[in-house]
Protein backbone atom coordinates (compact mmCIF):
# COMPACT_ATOMS: atom_id res chain seq x y z
CA UNK A 1 0.00 0.00 0.00
CA UNK A 2 2.81 2.33 1.02
CA UNK A 3 4.51 1.56 -2.25
CA UNK A 4 1.38 2.49 -4.22
CA UNK A 5 1.04 5.79 -2.32
CA UNK A 6 4.70 6.55 -2.94
CA UNK A 7 4.35 5.81 -6.66
CA UNK A 8 1.24 7.97 -6.92
CA UNK A 9 3.05 10.78 -5.08
CA UNK A 10 6.02 10.53 -7.41
CA UNK A 11 3.63 10.56 -10.36
CA UNK A 12 1.96 13.72 -9.09
CA UNK A 13 5.31 15.44 -8.56
CA UNK A 14 6.26 14.41 -12.08
CA UNK A 15 3.02 15.78 -13.47
CA UNK A 16 3.36 19.08 -11.64
CA UNK A 17 6.95 19.43 -12.87
CA UNK A 18 5.80 18.75 -16.43
CA UNK A 19 2.96 21.24 -16.05
CA UNK A 20 5.37 23.88 -14.80
CA UNK A 21 7.71 23.36 -17.69
CA UNK A 22 5.02 23.40 -20.38
CA UNK A 23 3.05 26.41 -19.10
CA UNK A 24 3.05 29.24 -21.63
CA UNK A 25 4.55 32.68 -20.99
CA UNK A 26 1.21 34.27 -20.15
CA UNK A 27 0.35 31.55 -17.61
CA UNK A 28 3.85 32.01 -16.17
CA UNK A 29 3.35 35.75 -15.90
CA UNK A 30 -0.02 35.47 -14.19
CA UNK A 31 1.35 32.97 -11.66
CA UNK A 32 4.45 35.15 -11.10
CA UNK A 33 2.40 38.26 -10.46
CA UNK A 34 -0.03 36.38 -8.21
CA UNK A 35 2.88 35.09 -6.17
CA UNK A 36 3.97 38.64 -5.31
CA UNK A 37 0.42 39.88 -4.79
CA UNK A 38 -0.07 37.14 -2.20
CA UNK A 39 3.33 37.63 -0.60
CA UNK A 40 3.07 41.41 -0.31
CA UNK A 41 -0.65 42.28 -0.13
CA UNK A 42 0.31 45.64 1.41
CA UNK A 43 1.80 46.84 -1.89
CA UNK A 44 -1.01 48.90 -3.37
CA UNK A 45 -1.48 49.67 -6.18
CA UNK A 46 0.31 46.75 -7.81
CA UNK A 47 2.28 49.19 -9.97
CA UNK A 48 4.22 50.26 -6.89
CA UNK A 49 6.41 47.17 -7.32
CA UNK A 50 8.33 49.34 -9.81
CA UNK A 51 10.04 50.85 -6.75
CA UNK A 52 11.81 47.61 -5.91
CA UNK A 53 12.59 46.92 -2.28
CA UNK A 54 11.16 50.32 -1.31
CA UNK A 55 7.70 49.10 -2.26
CA UNK A 56 7.83 46.70 0.70
CA UNK A 57 9.86 48.71 3.25
CA UNK A 58 8.03 51.86 4.39
CA UNK A 59 10.87 53.13 6.64
CA UNK A 60 13.58 52.71 4.00
CA UNK A 61 11.25 54.26 1.46
CA UNK A 62 11.20 57.55 3.34
CA UNK A 63 15.00 57.74 3.23
CA UNK A 64 15.03 56.75 -0.42
CA UNK A 65 12.48 59.42 -1.30
CA UNK A 66 14.70 62.01 0.40
CA UNK A 67 17.64 60.80 -1.70
CA UNK A 68 15.51 61.08 -4.82
CA UNK A 69 15.00 64.81 -4.13
CA UNK A 70 18.67 65.37 -5.02
CA UNK A 71 19.35 62.16 -6.93
CA UNK A 72 22.91 60.92 -7.23
CA UNK A 73 22.27 59.88 -10.86
CA UNK A 74 21.64 63.46 -11.98
CA UNK A 75 25.21 63.96 -13.20
CA UNK A 76 24.98 60.73 -15.19
CA UNK A 77 21.87 62.02 -16.98
CA UNK A 78 23.72 65.22 -17.91
CA UNK A 79 26.74 63.25 -19.12
CA UNK A 80 24.45 60.90 -21.04
CA UNK A 81 22.74 63.82 -22.74
CA UNK A 82 26.11 65.09 -23.99
CA UNK A 83 27.04 61.67 -25.34
CA UNK A 84 23.61 61.30 -26.92
CA UNK A 85 23.86 64.63 -28.73
CA UNK A 86 27.52 64.35 -29.68
CA UNK A 87 28.08 64.42 -33.42
CA UNK A 88 29.94 61.39 -34.81
CA UNK A 89 32.82 61.71 -37.24
CA UNK A 90 30.36 60.98 -40.06
CA UNK A 91 28.10 63.86 -39.01
CA UNK A 92 25.40 61.67 -37.49
CA UNK A 93 24.63 61.03 -33.82
CA UNK A 94 22.69 58.65 -31.56
CA UNK A 95 19.63 60.76 -32.44
CA UNK A 96 19.71 59.20 -35.89
CA UNK A 97 19.13 55.80 -34.32
CA UNK A 98 16.87 56.64 -31.37
CA UNK A 99 15.04 59.86 -32.24
CA UNK A 100 15.41 63.37 -30.89
CA UNK A 101 15.36 62.53 -27.16
CA UNK A 102 16.05 58.78 -27.11
CA UNK A 103 12.79 57.99 -25.30
CA UNK A 104 12.67 54.44 -26.57
CA UNK A 105 12.96 52.40 -23.36
CA UNK A 106 9.62 50.69 -23.98
CA UNK A 107 10.96 49.17 -27.20
CA UNK A 108 13.47 47.02 -25.28
CA UNK A 109 14.05 44.22 -24.78
CA UNK A 110 12.43 42.82 -27.91
CA UNK A 111 12.76 39.81 -30.15
CA UNK A 112 14.56 40.52 -33.41
CA UNK A 113 13.19 38.00 -35.87
CA UNK A 114 15.69 38.73 -38.64
CA UNK A 115 18.64 38.08 -36.38
CA UNK A 116 16.97 35.47 -34.20
CA UNK A 117 17.99 37.10 -30.93
CA UNK A 118 16.87 39.31 -28.07
CA UNK A 119 17.79 42.96 -28.54
CA UNK A 120 18.41 45.14 -25.50
CA UNK A 121 18.76 48.91 -25.37
CA UNK A 122 22.43 48.83 -24.43
CA UNK A 123 23.21 46.46 -27.28
CA UNK A 124 21.31 48.72 -29.69
CA UNK A 125 23.29 51.76 -28.47
CA UNK A 126 26.58 50.04 -29.22
CA UNK A 127 25.37 48.77 -32.58
CA UNK A 128 24.38 52.32 -33.50
CA UNK A 129 27.83 53.57 -32.53
CA UNK A 130 29.62 50.85 -34.47
CA UNK A 131 27.39 51.24 -37.53
CA UNK A 132 28.50 54.87 -37.61
CA UNK A 133 32.18 54.13 -37.26
CA UNK A 134 32.38 54.94 -33.54
CA UNK A 135 33.95 52.86 -30.78
CA UNK A 136 31.52 50.73 -28.75
CA UNK A 137 31.11 51.45 -25.02
CA UNK A 138 31.75 49.06 -22.15
CA UNK A 139 28.47 47.54 -21.09
CA UNK A 140 28.48 47.64 -17.31
CA UNK A 141 29.16 51.24 -16.28
CA UNK A 142 30.62 54.58 -17.29
CA UNK A 143 29.50 56.17 -20.55
CA UNK A 144 27.08 53.33 -21.37
CA UNK A 145 25.33 53.68 -18.01
CA UNK A 146 25.21 57.46 -18.54
CA UNK A 147 23.64 57.40 -21.99
CA UNK A 148 21.27 54.65 -20.87
CA UNK A 149 20.32 56.83 -17.86
CA UNK A 150 19.54 59.77 -20.15
CA UNK A 151 17.38 57.62 -22.42
CA UNK A 152 15.65 55.93 -19.46
CA UNK A 153 14.96 59.31 -17.87
CA UNK A 154 13.30 60.56 -21.04
CA UNK A 155 11.29 57.33 -21.18
CA UNK A 156 9.88 57.54 -17.66
CA UNK A 157 6.23 56.55 -17.57
CA UNK A 158 6.46 54.21 -20.53
CA UNK A 159 5.10 50.75 -19.78
CA UNK A 160 6.90 47.43 -20.11
CA UNK A 161 5.22 45.51 -22.88
CA UNK A 162 7.51 42.70 -23.93
CA UNK A 163 6.11 40.41 -26.59
CA UNK A 164 7.02 36.84 -27.41
CA UNK A 165 5.94 36.49 -31.03
CA UNK A 166 4.06 33.25 -31.57
CA UNK A 167 5.22 32.96 -35.17
CA UNK A 168 8.86 32.39 -34.20
CA UNK A 169 9.61 29.41 -31.93
CA UNK A 170 13.11 30.80 -31.35
CA UNK A 171 11.57 33.68 -29.36
CA UNK A 172 9.82 31.24 -27.05
CA UNK A 173 13.08 29.28 -26.76
CA UNK A 174 14.91 32.46 -25.70
CA UNK A 175 12.18 33.16 -23.13
CA UNK A 176 12.37 29.59 -21.82
CA UNK A 177 16.15 29.89 -21.61
CA UNK A 178 15.81 33.03 -19.47
CA UNK A 179 13.15 31.33 -17.36
CA UNK A 180 15.37 28.31 -16.74
CA UNK A 181 18.20 30.62 -15.75
CA UNK A 182 16.00 32.46 -13.25
CA UNK A 183 14.92 29.28 -11.47
CA UNK A 184 18.22 27.39 -11.65
CA UNK A 185 20.56 27.15 -8.68
CA UNK A 186 24.14 28.09 -9.45
CA UNK A 187 27.45 28.74 -7.76
CA UNK A 188 28.98 27.21 -4.67
CA UNK A 189 26.24 28.77 -2.53
CA UNK A 190 23.66 26.90 -4.63
CA UNK A 191 21.28 29.83 -5.12
CA UNK A 192 18.84 30.56 -7.93
CA UNK A 193 17.66 34.11 -8.74
CA UNK A 194 14.27 32.82 -7.54
CA UNK A 195 15.66 31.67 -4.19
CA UNK A 196 16.51 35.23 -3.17
CA UNK A 197 14.15 37.41 -5.15
CA UNK A 198 11.09 35.21 -5.02
CA UNK A 199 11.03 32.61 -2.26
CA UNK A 200 12.88 34.72 0.34
CA UNK A 201 11.98 38.17 -1.00
CA UNK A 202 11.19 40.54 1.84
CA UNK A 203 13.45 38.59 4.22
CA UNK A 204 16.84 39.74 5.43
CA UNK A 205 20.27 38.51 4.37
CA UNK A 206 22.40 40.02 7.08
CA UNK A 207 21.23 43.64 7.23
CA UNK A 208 19.75 43.81 3.72
CA UNK A 209 16.16 43.06 2.76
CA UNK A 210 15.88 41.10 -0.47
CA UNK A 211 13.88 42.82 -3.18
CA UNK A 212 11.02 41.19 -5.09
CA UNK A 213 11.83 40.22 -8.68
CA UNK A 214 8.50 41.59 -9.83
CA UNK A 215 9.52 45.11 -10.90
CA UNK A 216 13.24 44.38 -11.12
CA UNK A 217 13.77 45.59 -14.72
CA UNK A 218 11.92 48.92 -14.37
CA UNK A 219 14.53 51.23 -12.90
CA UNK A 220 17.84 50.70 -14.71
CA UNK A 221 20.50 51.94 -14.84
CA UNK A 222 20.96 52.72 -11.14
CA UNK A 223 23.32 54.66 -8.96
CA UNK A 224 24.26 52.16 -6.26
CA UNK A 225 25.74 53.39 -2.98
CA UNK A 226 27.80 50.19 -2.86
CA UNK A 227 29.33 50.98 -6.26
CA UNK A 228 29.52 54.75 -5.68
CA UNK A 229 28.64 55.07 -9.37
CA UNK A 230 26.16 54.08 -12.03
CA UNK A 231 25.74 50.55 -13.31
CA UNK A 232 23.58 48.67 -15.79
CA UNK A 233 21.24 45.75 -15.24
CA UNK A 234 23.81 43.30 -16.61
CA UNK A 235 26.37 44.63 -14.16
CA UNK A 236 23.94 43.72 -11.40
CA UNK A 237 23.34 40.26 -12.87
CA UNK A 238 27.09 39.70 -12.83
CA UNK A 239 27.34 41.00 -9.26
CA UNK A 240 24.64 38.58 -8.11
CA UNK A 241 26.44 35.67 -9.72
CA UNK A 242 29.67 36.70 -8.10
CA UNK A 243 27.90 36.87 -4.72
CA UNK A 244 26.79 33.25 -5.00
CA UNK A 245 30.28 32.25 -6.19
CA UNK A 246 29.21 31.44 -9.73
CA UNK A 247 31.25 32.69 -12.67
CA UNK A 248 29.35 35.66 -14.14
CA UNK A 249 28.34 35.56 -17.79
CA UNK A 250 29.35 38.15 -20.35
CA UNK A 251 27.37 41.40 -20.20
CA UNK A 252 25.05 41.54 -23.22
CA UNK A 253 25.86 37.92 -24.03
CA UNK A 254 22.99 35.59 -24.92
CA UNK A 255 22.56 34.25 -21.35
CA UNK A 256 21.93 37.66 -19.76
CA UNK A 257 19.90 39.02 -22.69
CA UNK A 258 17.55 36.03 -22.42
CA UNK A 259 17.34 36.52 -18.65
CA UNK A 260 16.44 40.18 -19.21
CA UNK A 261 13.82 39.08 -21.74
CA UNK A 262 12.23 36.73 -19.19
CA UNK A 263 12.23 39.06 -16.18
CA UNK A 264 10.97 41.96 -18.30
CA UNK A 265 8.11 39.83 -19.61
CA UNK A 266 7.26 38.91 -16.01
CA UNK A 267 7.01 42.62 -15.20
CA UNK A 268 4.83 43.51 -18.19
CA UNK A 269 2.41 46.29 -17.28
CA UNK A 270 4.74 48.07 -14.85
CA UNK A 271 6.16 51.50 -15.69
CA UNK A 272 9.76 52.23 -16.48
CA UNK A 273 11.04 54.68 -13.85
CA UNK A 274 14.79 54.62 -14.31
CA UNK A 275 17.35 55.76 -13.57
CA UNK A 276 17.14 55.20 -9.83
CA UNK A 277 19.14 55.25 -6.62
CA UNK A 278 19.73 52.03 -4.73
CA UNK A 279 21.77 50.87 -1.76
CA UNK B 1 15.04 -4.80 4.59
CA UNK B 2 15.52 -1.41 6.22
CA UNK B 3 18.92 -2.54 7.52
CA UNK B 4 19.81 -3.75 4.05
CA UNK B 5 19.06 -0.34 2.55
CA UNK B 6 21.01 1.43 5.28
CA UNK B 7 24.01 -0.79 4.66
CA UNK B 8 23.76 -0.20 0.94
CA UNK B 9 23.64 3.57 1.45
CA UNK B 10 26.64 3.37 3.79
CA UNK B 11 28.63 1.35 1.28
CA UNK B 12 27.72 3.83 -1.47
CA UNK B 13 28.78 6.73 0.75
CA UNK B 14 32.09 5.13 1.62
CA UNK B 15 32.57 4.22 -2.03
CA UNK B 16 31.99 7.81 -3.17
CA UNK B 17 34.28 9.16 -0.45
CA UNK B 18 36.94 6.74 -1.57
CA UNK B 19 36.41 7.85 -5.14
CA UNK B 20 36.87 11.50 -4.18
CA UNK B 21 39.91 10.70 -2.09
CA UNK B 22 41.37 8.64 -4.89
CA UNK B 23 44.21 11.08 -5.39
CA UNK B 24 46.18 10.00 -2.33
CA UNK B 25 48.86 8.22 -4.33
CA UNK B 26 49.30 11.05 -6.83
CA UNK B 27 51.65 13.97 -6.71
CA UNK B 28 50.36 17.49 -6.08
CA UNK B 29 51.28 18.46 -9.64
CA UNK B 30 49.22 15.59 -11.04
CA UNK B 31 46.25 16.47 -8.86
CA UNK B 32 46.42 20.14 -9.89
CA UNK B 33 46.52 19.08 -13.53
CA UNK B 34 43.54 16.79 -12.96
CA UNK B 35 41.54 19.55 -11.23
CA UNK B 36 42.35 22.05 -13.99
CA UNK B 37 41.33 19.58 -16.70
CA UNK B 38 38.13 18.74 -14.78
CA UNK B 39 37.25 22.41 -14.40
CA UNK B 40 37.76 23.01 -18.12
CA UNK B 41 35.70 19.96 -18.99
CA UNK B 42 32.74 21.08 -16.83
CA UNK B 43 33.04 24.58 -18.33
CA UNK B 44 32.90 23.09 -21.80
CA UNK B 45 29.95 20.82 -21.12
CA UNK B 46 27.81 23.12 -18.96
CA UNK B 47 27.27 26.79 -18.08
CA UNK B 48 28.07 26.08 -14.44
CA UNK B 49 31.39 27.32 -13.16
CA UNK B 50 32.25 28.32 -9.61
CA UNK B 51 34.57 31.20 -8.87
CA UNK B 52 35.97 29.31 -5.89
CA UNK B 53 37.34 26.43 -7.96
CA UNK B 54 39.82 28.58 -9.87
CA UNK B 55 40.89 30.30 -6.65
CA UNK B 56 41.61 26.96 -4.97
CA UNK B 57 43.51 25.66 -8.02
CA UNK B 58 45.63 28.82 -7.99
CA UNK B 59 46.25 28.45 -4.24
CA UNK B 60 47.32 24.83 -4.78
CA UNK B 61 49.74 25.90 -7.52
CA UNK B 62 51.12 28.64 -5.27
CA UNK B 63 51.66 26.15 -2.44
CA UNK B 64 53.43 23.77 -4.83
CA UNK B 65 55.62 26.56 -6.19
CA UNK B 66 56.49 27.43 -2.59
CA UNK B 67 57.60 23.86 -1.97
CA UNK B 68 54.67 22.90 0.26
CA UNK B 69 53.68 19.59 -1.34
CA UNK B 70 51.28 18.54 1.44
CA UNK B 71 49.34 21.79 1.37
CA UNK B 72 49.29 21.73 -2.45
CA UNK B 73 47.86 18.20 -2.41
CA UNK B 74 45.21 19.16 0.11
CA UNK B 75 44.12 22.15 -1.95
CA UNK B 76 44.21 20.26 -5.24
CA UNK B 77 41.99 17.58 -3.72
CA UNK B 78 39.64 20.31 -2.55
CA UNK B 79 39.55 21.70 -6.10
CA UNK B 80 38.72 18.25 -7.44
CA UNK B 81 35.82 18.01 -4.99
CA UNK B 82 34.57 21.43 -6.12
CA UNK B 83 34.72 20.33 -9.76
CA UNK B 84 32.72 17.21 -8.91
CA UNK B 85 30.15 19.23 -6.94
CA UNK B 86 29.77 21.64 -9.87
CA UNK B 87 29.22 18.72 -12.22
CA UNK B 88 26.56 17.30 -9.92
CA UNK B 89 24.84 20.68 -9.55
CA UNK B 90 24.60 20.95 -13.33
CA UNK B 91 23.14 17.46 -13.55
CA UNK B 92 20.60 17.91 -10.77
CA UNK B 93 19.53 21.41 -11.80
CA UNK B 94 18.89 20.43 -15.40
CA UNK B 95 15.54 19.08 -14.10
CA UNK B 96 15.05 20.47 -10.60
CA UNK B 97 14.63 24.12 -11.66
CA UNK B 98 11.18 23.26 -12.97
CA UNK B 99 9.93 22.57 -9.45
CA UNK B 100 10.52 26.22 -8.47
CA UNK B 101 8.25 27.71 -11.12
CA UNK B 102 5.06 28.95 -9.44
CA UNK B 103 1.82 27.55 -10.77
Amino acid sequence: MKKIIRNVAFGLVGLSVSAASVAGPEEDRQAFRKFYENRFPQVQPIGDFQNGVYSILPAAREQWESIEEFPPYELAIEEGEKIFNKTFANGKSLKDCFGEDGAVREQYPHWNKERGMVMTMELAINECLEANGEKPLKYKKGAMAAVSAYMAYNSRGQVINVEIPSDDPRALAAYEDGKEHFYTKRGQLNFACADCHMHTSGMNYRSETVSPAFGHPTNWPVYRAKWQEMGTLHRRFAGCHDNIRANPFKAQGEEYRNLEYFISYMSNGLEFNGPAARK
Amino acid sequence: MKHGLKSLALVALIGSSTAFAGGHGKSAAALIEEATAGYKQVSKETTYQWTTTVKVIKAAQKALDGGNEAEAKKLAQQALDLVEATRQQAQVESQNWKMRVPK
